[in-house]
């Protein structure tokens, strides 16, 4: 019963989250330097003809009248068409969201089969090598930033070696697992080093708790331990903190998406930015926010399930 | 280089000329492009990725030599001009089809012309200002004009005058032509056009897809319709490098936008042939020439002669080198590229530091004078200009500092005169000098490409130009303004580049031409 | 928040032998001596460049490594070595200037609304559910485009952001703090908010926020590159290191050098500040 009060509470919360998130979008996109009428009609177009498309925008309507029909439009579900595409922003988006959330949920998956058993066995050696080489392979990756990751996989694996494509995302589950998998690993790259860090020690610090070196002390066999008191410990950190992360792992497919050529939404919102497609910016954007807050809502109720100190009050 | 252009030209020619016993058909090409068509309609189409791919999907009733210098006959098999110049006669071949097998008939080009000078459509209208009315007889096309214009059979050889099918289009959901033109385009209708290919698959933003026409009217050298492919297959790869590693990898058969720096190793690849197709592309840079910045503060800039000294100061060669690794030349006509008909051919400020010392001196520049070039930001080829141009005008005492922005602002800051310099390029969309020149320094227009230049003389000489039927007396016109033009100076007069396509060995018979248009109903790839 | 540090030492019981602790290991040391020769590189670029960064030879491009050019020289002809020593001050710059605002911004309220909650621990709330919402690069590249590009937008974009961050970890680490005796006990005894704040609850909470500070310094650089890259950060012909990147990746093939050493400088000085994050982890770990 308290779970289900909790789990209202908590969407309740979401709303003026929402409108204050709507209103961040609006007024970034219309204080975007650059006219929009420009990017529609070209360098080219006639001062009348930027008029023209301005007036049939509302672009020349004050700003209170325009974020209350944005505002109104996008509880109806017409988030407006897209400048550049000239099709209706909720069709591209829907075109597209596949493609970014495989690609980030074989980044997770693939973030976490690299982290978990990795950051296990460097927490158990703490201070020898195995621990040593770990982690500095996992700082050298942390410190390299993702385009550049992505261009040397890119060069070496797929254009020199031919394991992969070079770019595109591939038909079906298993064409997309083979065109995404290059692009993936440059976002899981980073993410499991974040992952191994935070888990190893988050690990350690339980193994140095009181009640753990009790247990041991008490002869309790290690696994018995690990199993009961680490394994339970580490998870809520790395769920947190995956997460906390989700908004770093669509940053990731920004940039990864562009590089890889591959079309999801990250490169779409280069794309629009670069265009000022406002209809669309404010279309991937809200995408992006409703992507995040689903997965902070879900990492919140599972946190407080185990924790139930964090709830809110 | 050299050597591959000719190759790239000498294929294109044979292709045309010499009868080929066993032509090679079928296949896909797959083509990578930097970046992706959005909406393929003759009259609505304002992108170069839009304008360049019309032609392949819609034919038009006149066509440009393949030298560029003369018209001559496409979806009409012949026309003629009157003696006034006011009437032009077009001849429909017979027998036409549109892609799905549909008769194209004069109905559908008194459409298509319609909606092409519709001045509440498309942004192209204007260049069929002259034309009074359309009318059909039989498969004879009257177009009459309320004043002569020398420009009329170039405008009817260009993209936005292609002919569309009338039912098609009237049969299309919408309610307004916008909406009908982008509910053809996004189902891929395939009997909207009578190109060579017609659309067969669109991701926006992602991929795209022509197939072969097989009601085509135009016949290869095996006597059966064109194209010889199945099928292009096109991706849209905005990164470079990706771009090229895929080609490199073999994935895609030729690459579009090969930034110039790359171009001499792909030369050097036995799997690809590096092509360096002519083009009427000039690189330049307008310069503010109003009294005052934007600002208000006192622009050095409107002195002509300070203007004419950065020009000297600028070893174009050097730039070439730099930024194009050699792969391009000096602009030599100072309104148009060399390859756009009636470009004179000048000695544009060839580099020369002395004049360029003795006319800031006469100037009286300060040492320390701050100049703001405007780039565009995340181009390796802006930042590699800015560097040059600063160390080259350093030693008249201009200090030239850098603003980066995105391409919206820049032609934001160029319609409202916020800038000093600012990078800038052109492609001709039209076979004929009018529009760049009316772009470049017919104030009326856009302020001279925003540099606030203005002269009565060139303005009343292009007025005039726009109805001499005299080819003589309208070459004499335009070498009159391109050396008003040059003398004044409104510009950084930079390079012309080619356009850089690099495709793999199988691949045989793609064009590109001077105004960029992609042609690949002569293409092959074998297997 | 200075203040904060200082106190947080004092805190200590014997502040000298968990430096000593913290040098005796290794990485912490590498850390340390990574970090500090990147300052000295940031202060002094001149003394230790061989040529002028800026300097175009038009005759000697992308010559590969020499003698006379240890990094070779890039599509102007400027030698690269130089050009990377000189990126280290813009750079090293990023990793403080990007961070040490947020961080000081987000320690703060992230302090106060977790200790204080109520009204204003939900208005905060909604504040950073709806920042933190946005995937932070995209919010960053909007935030630089309006203001447009530079190194300062860059960094006023960054910290409008990234405050959200910290205060959200330390809200939490102080929530999670106030859960234990010693703040209770506090309350108990009558000490003043302040007093509780800084004097104990901070101190106890901030070890996580300083451990993720090192890592958004080593993040910072990868952000400023990766908008340097953009042409949003840092300007030509400045010498950056994202920048430099962007400039060599597309000779990967045929002048590997370009790209390579500023990649390098990157991971190297993300490395030490990693190095020196994890020691301080060790170093200002709670201890009972």
């Amino acid at each position: 019963m308290a779970g289900l009060q909790y789990v209202l509470k908590r969407l309740a919360l979401m709303v003026p989250t929402f409108v204050l998130v709507m209103i961040i979008i609006f007024l970034l996109v219309r204080l975007l330097p650059g006219d929009p009428a420009i990017a529609i009609a070209g360098d080219k177009a006639s001062d009348a003809d930027l008029a023209a498309i301005r007036e049939k925008l509302g672009l020349n309507d004050p700003l209170l009248v325009q974020f209350w029909l944005f505002f109104t439009n996008t509880l109806q579900g017409d988030l407006g068409r897209s400048i550049m595409m000239r099709t209706s922003v909720s069709s591209v988006i829907i075109e597209r969201l596949p493609t970014t959330g495989f690609l980030a949920l074989f980044a997770v998956s693939l973030s976490l089969l690299i982290a978990g058993p990795l950051a296990f066995v460097a927490a158990l050696n703490r201070g020898r090598w195995p621990d040593t080489v770990i982690r500095t392979v996992f700082q050298v990756g942390l410190s390299m930033p993702v385009f550049y990751i992505g261009l040397i996989l890119l060069t070496f694996l797929a254009a020199q070696l031919r394991w992969f494509p070079v770019g595109g995302s591939g038909d079906g589950f298993f064409g997309q697992l083979y065109y995404l998998f290059l692009p993936s690993m440059t976002v899981a790259l980073y993410t499991s080093a974040i992952i191994m860090r935070n888990l190893r020690a988050a690990i350690i610090e339980v193994l140095d708790a009181e009640y753990v070196q009790f247990a041991r002390a008490k002869g309790l066999p290690n696994r018995l331990i690990l199993g009961r008191h680490v394994l339970r410990n580490a998870l809520i950190s790395t769920i947190t903190l995956l997460g906390l992360s989700i908004g770093n792992l669509m940053s990731g497919t920004l940039v990864t998406e562009t590089v890889f050529a591959v079309p999801g939404l990250g490169r779409l919102m280069l794309e629009a930015i670069f265009a000022r497609d406002y209809p669309l910016i404010q279309g991937l954007t809200l995408t992006f926010a409703i992507l995040v807050s689903v997965v902070f809502l879900l990492t919140d109720l599972f946190q407080s399930l185990l924790d139930p100190r964090m709830r809110l009050t | 280089m050299t050597r591959t252009l000719m190759a790239a030209a000498l294929a294109a020619t044979t292709a045309l000329v010499m009868p080929v016993a066993a032509q090679e058909r079928g296949g896909t090409m797959n083509f990578a492009r930097y970046d992706g068509s959005r909406l393929i309609d003759p009259i609505y189409a304002d992108r170069n990725p839009d304008i360049w791919m019309v032609g392949s999907l819609f034919d038009t009733l006149l066509r440009s030599s393949d030298d560029g210098k003369s018209i001559v006959g496409g979806l009409a098999e012949s026309f003629e001009v009157s003696e006034d110049g006011k009437t032009v006669k077009l001849m429909l071949q017979s027998g036409l089809k549109f892609a799905d097998g549909s008769a194209l008939e004069a109905d559908d080009v008194l459409f298509s012309l319609d909606r092409a000078r519709n001045g509440d459509l498309g942004p192209w209208s204007g260049m069929l200002g002259s034309v009074s009315d359309v009318t059909a007889d039989g498969n004879t096309i009257t177009v009459s004009l309320s004043q002569p214009d020398p420009t009329i059979l170039s405008m009817l050889a260009t993209f936005n005058t292609a002919i569309v099918n009338k039912d098609v289009f009237e049969a299309a959901e919408g309610a307004t032509d916008q909406e009908k033109s982008a509910a053809i385009f996004a189902t891929a209708s395939a009997g909207v056009g009578s190109g060579a290919f017609y659309m067969c698959g669109f991701e926006q933003g992602a991929s795209m897809d022509f197939c072969a026409n097989e009601h085509h009217w135009e016949m290869g050298a095996d006597g059966k319709p064109l194209p010889y492919l199945d099928k292009v297959h096109f991706e849209i790869i905005p990164d470079d490098a990706t771009r090229i590693l895929k080609l490199q990898a073999g994935e895609v058969d030729a690459v579009e936008f090969v930034p110039f720096s790359r171009v001499a190793e792909l030369d050097a690849d036995p799997a690809i042939n590096m092509n360096l197709y002519p083009s009427t592309r000039i690189i330049y840079s307008p310069i503010n020439t109003r009294e005052t910045r934007a600002d208000g503060s006192a622009n050095p800039l409107n002195d002509v002669r300070v203007r004419q000294a950065i020009n000297y100061a600028t070893n174009k060669d050097a730039l070439i080198g730099l930024v194009l690794q050699g792969a391009g030349q000096p602009m030599t006509a100072p309104l148009m590229s060399s390859s756009t008909r009636l470009a004179s051919k000048l000695d544009l400020y060839s580099y020369d530091m002395d004049k360029a010392m003795a006319l800031v001196k006469e100037a009286g520049i300060e040492a320390g004078t701050k100049v703001t070039l405007t780039t565009l930001a995340g181009s390796s080829d802006d930042a590699t200009i800015f560097a040059a141009l600063q160390q080259m005008w350093a030693p008249l005492g201009i200090d030239l500092v850098v603003e980066q922005v995105d391409g919206a602002t820049r032609g934001a800051k160029n319609r409202s005169g916020e800038f000093d310099i600012h990078t800038y390029g052109w492609v001709d969309d039209v076979n004929d000098p009018s529009q760049v020149t009316g772009w470049l320094g017919y104030s009326p227009v856009r302020n001279a490409v925003g540099t606030g230049w203005e002269s009565d003389k060139f303005n009343a000489l292009f007025e005039a130009s726009g109805t001499e039927m005299d080819q003589a007396a309208r070459a004499q016109q335009y070498a009159d303004m391109q050396k008003i033009y040059a003398d004044a100076a409104p510009l950084l007069f930079m390079y012309e580049t080619p356009f850089s396509v690099a495709v793999s060995t199988a691949v045989d018979g793609y064009v590109q031409t001077p105004l960029g248009a992609n042609i690949f109903s002569r293409a092959t790839v074998s297997k | 928040m200075s203040d904060a540090v200082v106190t947080s030492a004092k805190s200590s019981d014997a502040p000298l032998s968990r430096v000593q602790l913290a040098l005796r290991k290794p990485g912490f040391l590498i850390g340390a001596v990574i970090i500090g020769f990147s300052t000295l590189l940031a202060l002094f670029p001149s003394f230790f460049a061989p040529y002028d960064p800026n300097f175009i030879d038009y005759l000697a491009v992308r010559q590969p490594p020499s003698w006379a050019h240890p990094f070779g020289t890039d599509m102007l002809g400027r030698d690269a070595l130089s050009r990377v020593i000189h990126a280290y001050t813009v750079n090293m710059q990023m990793a403080i200037l990007a961070t040490v605002f947020a961080l000081t911004i987000g320690v703060t309220v992230g302090a106060l609304v977790g200790y204080y909650r109520g009204v204003a621990d939900m208005i905060f709330g909604r504040v950073v559910d709806a920042i933190i919402t946005f995937p932070f690069l995209v919010l960053v590249i909007a935030v630089v485009a309006v203001l447009g590009p530079g190194l300062i937008n860059m960094y006023i974009a960054i910290t409008l952001v990234g405050w959200v961050y910290y205060a959200r970890l330390m809200r939490a680490e102080v929530i999670a703090q106030m859960g234990n005796d010693y703040a209770s006990a506090g309350i108990v005894m009558g000490y003043s908010d302040r007093r509780i704040i800084f004097r104990h609850l901070l101190p106890n909470a901030i070890t996580p926020v300083i451990v993720y500070w090192m890592t958004d310094m080593a993040l910072a650089i990868l952000l400023g590159s990766s908008l340097g890259y953009l042409g949003l950060g840092a300007q030509p012909p400045q010498a950056e290191w994202g920048v430099l990147i962007a400039e060599g990746r597309n000779f990967i093939t045929t002048a590997w050098w370009l790209s390579l050493m500023p990649g390098i400088a990157i991971v190297i000085t993300g490395l030490g500040f990693s190095l020196i994050g994890d020691g301080l982890a060790d170093l200002l770990r709670p201890r009972g």
